[in-house]
């Protein structure tokens, strides 16, 4: 297939299809297609990280990933993880302790600490900013999301599953 | 009217070459994490797109018959981050990988394509200098391994011919030791201004690259001679003055040449002082 | 969720768009969409200064998909806008006057289809002299970049000539007399870089006419009445044909308190009669919307042995780009807070603006303290250091105190300076641990700076409802940008009625509904929008009193409020009627729905003309002040240079926190983006081209240069006239910090660095001495 006009994706759980050429990233797909507005163009360059999106639970830029070459991977968008505990857990200590301002920033900020949480469930706070450091944040000077994902990990029960 | 490219998406190696040898203009793609981003930037208009993501033979880290490794192009920076098969002098290479990006960047990016990309602030390049490594490269008419020193030729530029492509690295089986890469960037996450790559052998041996500094890292066999005699103050201010004087690097706003220049017999002793230390806490 | 509990003033409410946020169901302009809706795009100048020859607009036009092509064309000459001076075109017309100046716009069916036929429009230019520095452009030969600037429209007395744009001048006492009387005198010149504001959301609108012929603007923005006035004059319309309103907003710092692409989003849904939507790049975004002036300072301070000030003279050149903008004020305002909060008998402060081949400087939070800070507060610690006097004690000496008045005589009614400061030198360990130390790779030092700012500011109105049920609309049209604004307009409002937040909702901006507000800036929305909720609120009390007092048979003066919507016999609790009864009887039987309303302008004199004497004052009234002490702990790399702030302490008098923890939020986050002032944002230019226009290029702090100690401090000095006495902290929090992380490392190096960012070459050269520390002032 040279010329794809349509794909197939695994996204939150559902096959959902959209029109897309070749060049079109999965920010686009997700965005314009599905409408899951969730993910943000901050910067188009990798660089931002307010497009971050989970692919096979890992942390991705979106605005990076060709739509077709993601259609082997299950992506997990902020919209398909609020009904998560981990999840939920971490909106609840970001609203509970300020940990976002215009909020631009957070829907990506979040599924990057969900990933986080899920492989680390008690990390430090050194960890906490070095596994978040390709988020950008503008408005809080980030010590209350670090203060938030904190939080939340001390609340989440040690039997807790994603 | 705006054309999209062709996307090619094949499974096997000879698929790729077979591809890349027919169609003009067109371009392999791993991670995407560079190519994506300057298509984006429109800098770049590709005819056809080659995805190399399906290929099983492009990925993966092994160890070889002869005690080396052997690290796919398609591998992922964090999968060469995590992975202790990079112990004793190869582990300047993990070391390296930890640092480039952020976690996202890291869990997409491939070496062979940030190595192909050949930006003279990337980490990969001078750890392989560090490591020795031969880069294996493969044309629809054959295949062929360069020395890691011979790959980056000039600015942004590699030896890769048209329709070739990096399938993989091999590195030499590793010495009992310690490997170090210190990165000095702007921020957490930038390109580096300047960096080290360090090897430290128990018996002596030491090898380094320099990064940021050039169209291509800076190694040189005298100053690894020199250093693997012993890293005396000495050692390492002679060694220093040599790599300086083989530094071509540009001014950007990342810094002038003139304090990249600066920095690089500074960084060397730096690094030689975080190695030993590291290495006596293990002892 | 639990049912939310009442929250009012001192609360840490949590962000009334809290759910919205977290969950990644919040709209901002690039998330919405509107039927029919058309992509648009831009054609960008390649030159920094060339007359517009001509356009062909033949082979874009014939282009499939595209629906209307824009140029200056379709403007007249005399439709200009500006904030303080009417210089500028939607578009460029008949010349462009920097790289990246949007000179054609295109909408088609997508954005690929636009982008494309915009790069098929061919312009004809015929290049001009480009001028790149402030310098040049007051040079006698320099090529005028606003030929009929004398023609403009100017809404105070700017004294704009040539490539001068305006001038500004201050003086109060004898500054002769000052130095006469000084026993040392310090000058130096000081050097500040243009930063990008980097707000997360890139700038955008989406623009859809009617069969009418009225026009309805989201635009991402921090003022739908700046947005109102600015196209309607840059396309010569009746603003009343013109609603603006307001998604939710991704931050803006500055950036987005005046015009971007909405007059260009608007020219185009008219001509296509169909919606447009147009998302600026990133790269865009960096590059022609507006960013912080760099500032060249001059300083000069004279001072007695003893460590009392005596003098300060302060000369500033800005350079302003290509357009006014909000230049002007940031000029004047700069400089009347160049003084810093100190007692300086002799001052004169004074400054010019430039026009410039470059894209418009504008409005980014401090407005010109951060840069005249930095100069002022690096020249205290000189001037410490040269007496033998503590820094702090230097300062706690000649800090303005109760019933002084501000450069230019405005009273000064609530200061909590030295509070501010006393607090940071407590909590920084100052005096009992050694300030300067010398590690293994690295040295440390402490360092300090204050400094003021206002809150306050032209016009704003508020109006409160009670709706038929009981319960509350509360509409302003103050934009929240993030900082909270929603949320503390409605619990000043609960607090003011007494009612749980849950009952109160509050309206979107929108032009069409909102009575006026200037804007989200200034650090104005809590103090002057505040204290219209307090007024409308005040007036719906009345009312609602009116009507009870009619239901429980008694007089007016008999009644309170009680907490939870219901109004009391004081005295006599069980005596009362509900808001919603109270609102069905007006609303159906007698006296007509409740509705309060007050608009006020700021009404403090900034000049007294007894005491100053001002030339090209750009604001006669300006706000209430606010104030702010800052101490770092910062490391040095002997290695690269390259700086780190380990520990802050940031300690700020707001006069009330109404909402502890956003208080608390604004001064962390203003920390941090000063933080990347300090040591190593910078828009670099090379010759006319913006060379680093991408997050790739230009980098801000991200979670590993923030401090892992970072702590807020809020004072409270109560302002007499403040919303439950506040004032303000939007920006208050950023003007001292690259003066304390510039003091902390001079003190760690032992080397005086003047000039930003303190990036690691800057400060490596210094280290090894071959920086020249007299510092002249570079074009």
């Amino acid at each position: 297939m040279t010329q794809p006009n349509s794909v197939t994706l695994n996204v939150n759980g559902k096959a959902l299809t959209a029109n897309a050429a070749a060049i079109d990233t999965l920010l686009t797909v997700l965005r314009d297609q599905f409408l899951l507005t969730g993910a943000k163009r901050g910067c188009n360059q990798g660089v931002c990280g307010a497009c971050t999106v989970l692919a096979d639970g890992r942390p991705v830029r979106s605005c990076l990933s060709l739509a077709f070459d993601c259609d082997d991977r299950r992506i997990d968008t902020i919209e398909g993880l609020n009904d998560r505990p981990i999840m939920q857990a971490l909106q609840r200590a970001f609203i509970a302790g300020g940990a976002f301002q215009c909020g631009f920033c957070t829907p990506a900020m979040l599924v990057a600490s969900f990933a986080l949480l899920q492989s680390n469930p008690h990390p430090s706070e050194a960890e906490i900013r070095r596994a978040l450091s390709g988020n950008y944040c503008r408005c809080t000077g980030y010590k209350k999301i670090v203060e938030a994902v904190f939080d939340a990990a001390a609340r989440l029960p040690a039997d807790t599953a994603a | 009217m705006p054309s999209s490219p062709s996307l090619f998406r094949p499974r096997t190696l000879d698929e790729a070459l077979d591809i890349l040898a027919g169609t003009p203009d067109a371009r392999p793609i791993s991670g995407g994490a560079s190519l994506v981003a300057m298509m984006n930037a429109g800098l770049v208009e590709p005819a056809a797109l080659v995805s190399l993501t399906r290929i099983p033979e492009l990925s993966g880290i092994r160890r070889t018959a002869d005690g080396g490794i052997m690290v796919g192009a398609a591998t992922r920076h964090s999968a060469i981050a995590a992975d202790r098969i990079f112990d004793g002098t190869a582990a300047v290479l993990a070391h390296a990988a930890s640092q480039i990006a952020g976690t996202a960047v890291r869990n997409m990016g491939t070496i062979g394509g940030a190595v192909a990309h050949a930006d003279p602030g990337l980490d990969f390049p001078p750890a392989l200098f560090a490591v020795d490594a031969h880069v294996q490269l493969a044309v629809k008419s054959g295949r062929r391994a360069l020395p890691i020193r011979d790959f980056f030729v000039d600015w942004y530029t590699t030896a890769l011919e048209p329709g070739e492509i990096v399938i993989g690295f091999e590195i030499p089986k590793p010495k009992a030791g310690a490997g170090f890469y210190l990165k000095h960037a702007r921020v957490a996450g930038d390109f580096a201004v300047v960096s080290i790559a360090l090897s430290l052998a128990d018996d002596g041996e030491v090898r380094v690259a320099v990064g940021g500094c050039g169209p291509a890292p800076l190694g040189s066999t005298q100053a690894d001679q020199m250093l693997s005699s012993g890293l005396s103050a000495e050692t390492l201010r002679r060694a220093g003055e040599l790599l300086t004087a083989l530094a071509n690097p540009v001014d950007d706003v990342r810094g002038t040449a003139e304090y990249r220049k600066l920095l690089i017999p500074r960084m060397l002793t730096r690094a030689a002082r975080e190695i030993t230390s590291a290495r006596k806490a293990v002892a | 969720m639990n049912k939310p509990l009442s929250f009012a003033v001192g609360q840490s409410a949590p962000q009334i768009e809290a759910q919205e946020k977290v969950s990644g169901s919040a709209q901002y302009i690039a998330d919405l969409y509107r039927p029919n809706m058309l992509h648009g795009a831009l054609l960008q100048s390649p030159h920094a200064h060339a007359r517009i020859i001509g356009y062909d607009i033949a082979q874009a036009a014939a282009m499939p998909g595209v629906h209307a092509i824009v140029t200056g064309d379709d403007l007249q000459e005399h439709w200009r806008m500006g904030a303080f001076i009417k210089d500028e075109h939607a578009l460029a017309k008949g010349k462009v006057r920097y790289v990246g100046e949007p000179v054609a716009a295109v909408a088609a069916e997508t954005e690929a289809l636009a982008r494309a036929a915009a790069a098929a429009i061919e312009v004809t230019y015929e290049e001009l002299p480009a001028t790149l520095s402030p310098q040049e452009a007051l040079s006698l030969d320099a090529a005028v970049i606003h030929e009929h600037a004398a023609d403009y429209i100017k809404v105070f007395d700017a004294g704009t000539n040539a490539n001068l744009c305006s001038r500004t001048s201050f003086q109060e006492g004898d500054i002769q007399r000052g130095w006469r009387e000084s026993e040392l005198i310090f000058e130096a010149n000081y050097q500040t870089q243009p930063q990008a504001h980097v707000s997360l959301e890139p700038c955008g609108a989406i623009a859809e006419m009617d069969a009418n012929g009225r026009v309805s603007l989201w635009s991402a923005n921090q003022s739908v009445f700046r947005v109102q006035a600015n196209v309607a004059e840059s396309l010569g319309l009746p603003m009343s044909r013109l609603r603006c309103l307001t998604p939710k907003i991704g931050a803006g710092f500055g950036n987005k308190m005046e015009p971007h692409v909405q007059p260009i989003v608007v020219l185009l849904a008219m001509k296509a009669k169909r919606p447009v939507k147009l998302i600026l790049t990133r790269e865009q975004d960096f590059e022609m919307v507006r960013a912080r002036h760099p500032f060249q300072i001059r300083m000069k301070t004279g001072v007695k042995r003893d460590g009392t000030l005596v003098a300060r003279e302060v000369e500033v050149l800005l350079d302003g780009g290509a357009f006014g903008d909000d230049s002007p004020g940031v000029l004047g305002y700069s400089l009347l807070m160049s003084c810093g909060p100190y007692r300086i008998p002799h001052v004169h402060c004074h400054g010019r603006l430039a026009y410039t081949n470059k894209m418009r400087f504008g409005a980014f939070r401090g407005f010109g303290v951060p840069q005249v800070t930095f100069a002022g507060e690096t020249q205290m610690d000189e001037i410490a250091d040269a007496l033998g006097l503590d820094p702090i004690e230097f300062r706690l000496k000649n800090l303005k105190r109760e019933g002084d008045c501000w450069l230019g005589g405005q009273p000064i009614e609530s200061n909590g300076v030295s509070e501010c400061l006393e607090k940071v030198r407590a909590v920084s360990g100052w005096s009992s641990e050694p300030r300067t130390t010398r590690g293994g790779e690295s040295r440390r030092a402490l360092g300090v700076a204050c400094s003021a700012h206002i809150s306050g500011l032209l016009s704003t109105g508020a109006i409160v409802r009670l709706l038929e049920d009981g319960t509350i609309l509360l509409n302003t049209g103050s934009v929240d940008i993030g900082q909270g604004s929603n949320t503390i307009l409605t619990q000043i409002c609960a607090e003011a009625l007494r009612v749980p937040l849950e009952l109160i909702s509050i309206a979107s901006p929108d032009t069409d509904g909102s009575p006026y507000n200037w804007g989200t800036t200034a650090s104005r929305v809590t103090y002057m929008t505040g204290t219209s909720v307090i007024g409308a609120a005040a007036e719906v009390e009345r009312k609602i009193k009116d009507q009870a007092a009619e239901i429980l048979e008694c007089a007016p003066e008999d009644l309170e409020l009680v907490p939870g919507g219901l109004v009391a016999v004081k005295g006599i609790p069980q005596r009362n009627v509900s808001f919603a009864t109270v609102s069905g009887r007006a609303h159906w039987a007698a006296g007509g729905p409740i509705i309060g309303s007050h608009s006020w302008v700021f009404n403090q004199k900034t000049v007294d003309p007894k005491r100053a004497t001002v030339v090209g004052l750009p604001f006669p009234q300006i706000g209430a002040f606010v104030f702010n002490a800052t101490a770092v702990d910062v490391e040095v790399d002997d290695t690269t240079g390259k700086c780190k702030v380990l520990r802050a302490w940031s300690a700020c008098d707001v006069g009330r926190a109404i909402n502890p923890q956003m208080v608390e939020g604004q001064i962390e986050g203003a920390f941090v983006q000063g933080l990347g002032f300090a040591l190593f944002e910078e828009m670099v230019w090379n010759g006319a081209q913006l060379i680093n226009p991408t997050l790739m290029d230009y980098k801000i702090p991200t979670f590993m240069e923030a401090p892992s100690e970072l702590k807020a401090i809020i004072v409270e000095s109560h302002d007499p006239r403040g919303p439950y006495g506040a004032k303000s902290v939007g920006e208050i929090g950023i003007n001292s910090v690259a003066a304390a992380i510039t003091n902390a490392v001079n003190a760690a190096i032992g080397v005086r660095v003047r000039r930003l960012p303190l990036t690691p070459p800057r400060v490596l050269e210094a280290m090894l001495g071959s920086e020249t520390t007299a510092g002249t002032a570079q074009s």
